[in-house]
């Protein structure tokens, strides 16, 4: 009887320690490795093609559409843009939960809808890369004021 | 019962006690953990955008940095380590790392120590969302000591409470069952005395309750019982005295019939002889009306608790012998005696159930009747067997009872049907017995046990 009791007292005592558990799920793996930023440009049929830059490193929305801004460089020669180079490549990002606000150094004048697209994609693909939600909207916003500032956009290849 | 209800106290409050103290660690345990793993999630998503990949040793080093001490990062050959408690990490761990590509934990105790394995590959994540494992793994050893130690406050603090309201819920459990047995110990013992005969006894019943109500119902039972038993009683004793009353009553106009028929008796020889049947007849029937009479006045006096003994010294043989030889039986019986059996006894009440005895035996069984005396040292023994037929199976437990006739069939027999009754009572007032059986070779035998100490002499 005795014994019984101290067996009782000590699972007891022993039963409020921590215990150890076997290996169990905590969630989502963080993310942010990449081997570069993606750019997208224009094909020979003005259809959106990304260009991997091999930066290394996760580069910022502001860093990835200028990089955007000032072209596709003389690399490969099958790629264009559909924006008009500026003198500035000055990009000013605000995030807020579902819509990412871009307001790019240009005029609605200075790019076509496909122009649009690749500057959408781009802020996009450097958004998701870390680490953000795909379904986020994206807003670019025009030096001259234009209604197109307004709309919420998505990219037509990150759905 | 009483045992058990503090037992039941007792479980309860430990139990209590057990649960919350385990629930309140476990809660903390969880908590703790989830903080932990949460850390180390945001400080490897803030360091990784500062990544190169493919990363060289430098990077590792610095992501091991930021992420903090007694942490371990792979990639391919490369590693960076801090702190010995790395090694720690399991081979679980690691697989479920690679398997899964999502954030693991795991819980161990090392060398008397819960310490916490947090493992994570660093994923690439595509522009269009798909994710794939970079290959670079994340290990982090988190001491959980700390979290130890608020549980073992917690169990104690939980123990001490305990032990305080220990004796407080015992104390209230004696008390609760107190009140709850203590009614129950009334109830058992009233009716333990109504059991042994007292029908006075009567518990009073307290609150209103279940065992409040069963008090009243048994109260009530007991009510019942006495008034049907008083009124039992008294019709019994009201019988009983009817009957004393009747033979009394007939006494005298009996004595003055006897004398009448004494005298027409006497007068017979000169009648015809019809007429002198007629007044035979009539004598022998007052005859047996006085004995009736006698026998049932004998009874009342039984009844009444008034029959009383009168002791002297009687040596049981010559007493058998002189009983047999007064009626003219010796003769017919055979008589057995050992010698010397000297008893303080009622010479008359031992006359009247001997005679009884042998009567019936001579009457209703076949020769040889013996008659048999012996002594041993508690009692002495008087047995009358005859050679008959026996007694009858379904008359055997009513031989003794009053107007009692095996034969149905033989109405008008020469007894009263009170002679077995009269000579049991006789023999119980000698604080001895009476008791009939058949004998192994057939025929009745009657038993008459007799003390050598008479109880109430």
């Amino acid at each position: 009887m005795k014994r019984t009791w101290l067996a009782a007292l000590a699972l007891l005592l022993t039963g409020c320690g921590i215990q150890p558990s076997g290996v169990t799920d905590a969630g989502q793996a963080p993310t942010g490795v990449v081997p570069g930023v993606t750019l997208y440009f224009l094909g020979t049929h003005n259809q959106l093609r990304p260009q991997l830059r091999r930066t290394g490193r996760l580069a910022t929305i502001p860093e990835a559409v200028s990089l955007l801004l000032t072209g596709p460089g003389p690399d490969d020669s099958t790629l264009h843009t559909d924006i008009a180079p500026s003198s500035t490549a000055q990009v000013i990002v605000t995030t807020t939960p579902g819509v990412i606000q871009l307001m790019v150094p240009l005029t609605i004048n200075d790019v076509t809808p496909l122009g649009i697209d690749q500057i959408v994609c781009t802020a996009l693909g450097a958004y998701v890369q870390g680490g953000g939600p795909k379904n986020t909207k994206v807003q670019v916003v025009f030096t001259l004021t234009t209604p197109e500032s307004g709309k919420l956009r998505t990219c037509p290849l990150i759905t | 019962m009483l045992v058990a209800f503090v037992l039941v106290t007792v479980l309860g409050a430990a139990a209590a006690a057990w649960s919350s103290a385990r629930s309140a660690s476990t809660a903390l345990v969880t908590i703790t953990q989830q903080r932990l793993t949460q850390d180390i999630a945001g400080q490897i998503a803030a360091a990784a955008p500062e990544l190169t990949y493919p990363p060289d040793q430098d990077s590792l080093d610095g992501l091991r940095a930021a992420v903090g001490a007694n942490t371990l990062v792979t990639y391919q050959n490369l590693q960076s380590v801090d702190g010995t408690s790395t090694d720690l990490v399991t081979g679980a761990l690691r697989a479920a790392v690679r398997a899964q590509s999502r954030l693991v934990t795991q819980r161990i105790t090392a060398s008397g120590q819960p310490w916490l394995l947090v493992g994570t590959p660093i994923m690439i994540t595509e522009p269009d969302g798909e994710r794939t494992p970079s290959g670079i793994d994340v290990y982090c050893v988190r001491d959980l000591a700390d979290v130890q130690q608020q549980i073992d406050s917690i169990t104690w603090s939980a123990v001490v409470t305990a032990a305080l309201a220990l004796p407080l819920a015992m104390l209230l459990a004696l008390l609760a069952a107190g009140s709850v047995l203590r009614p129950v110990r009334k109830l058992r013992d009233t009716a333990r005395r109504l059991a042994a005969g007292d029908l006075d006894a009567r518990s009073p019943p307290r609150g209103a309750d279940e065992l409040a109500e069963l008090t009243v119902t048994i109260n009530e039972m007991a009510e019942s019982v006495q008034t049907s038993m008083a009124a039992m009683r008294r019709m019994q004793a009201e019988a009983r005295r009817f009957a004393a009353d009747v033979s009394h009553e007939l006494r005298t106009p009996l004595s003055t019939l006897t004398a009448v028929t004494e005298v027409l008796a006497t007068a017979t020889d000169g009648m015809e002889a019809d007429a002198r049947e007629s007044a035979q007849m009539a004598v022998t029937e007052t005859y047996r009306l006085v004995r009736l009479v006698e026998d049932l006045i004998e009874v009342s006096r039984f009844d009444a608790g008034t029959a009383q003994l009168r002791l002297e010294d009687v040596d049981v043989a010559d007493a058998v012998r002189d009983c047999l030889r007064a009626r003219g039986w010796v003769e017919r019986v055979d008589l057995v005696t050992q010698p010397e059996i000297q008893l303080r006894l009622d010479r008359r009440r031992l006359d009247v159930i001997v005679a009884n005895l042998v009567g019936n035996a001579l009457r209703h069984g076949e020769p040889p009747v013996r008659a048999h005396a012996w002594a041993d040292r508690e009692q002495v023994w008087i047995e009358v067997t005859d050679n008959g037929p026996g007694l009858p199976q379904d008359v055997l437990p009513h031989v003794f009872d009053r107007f009692y006739k095996a034969d149905t069939a033989r109405t008008r027999t020469p007894g009263s049907g009170l002679g077995l009754a009269i000579a049991l009572e006789n023999a119980r007032l000698h604080g001895g017995d009476l008791t009939a059986a058949n004998a192994c070779g057939g025929g009745a035998r009657f038993m008459l046990r007799l003390p050598w100490k008479p109880e109430d002499a």
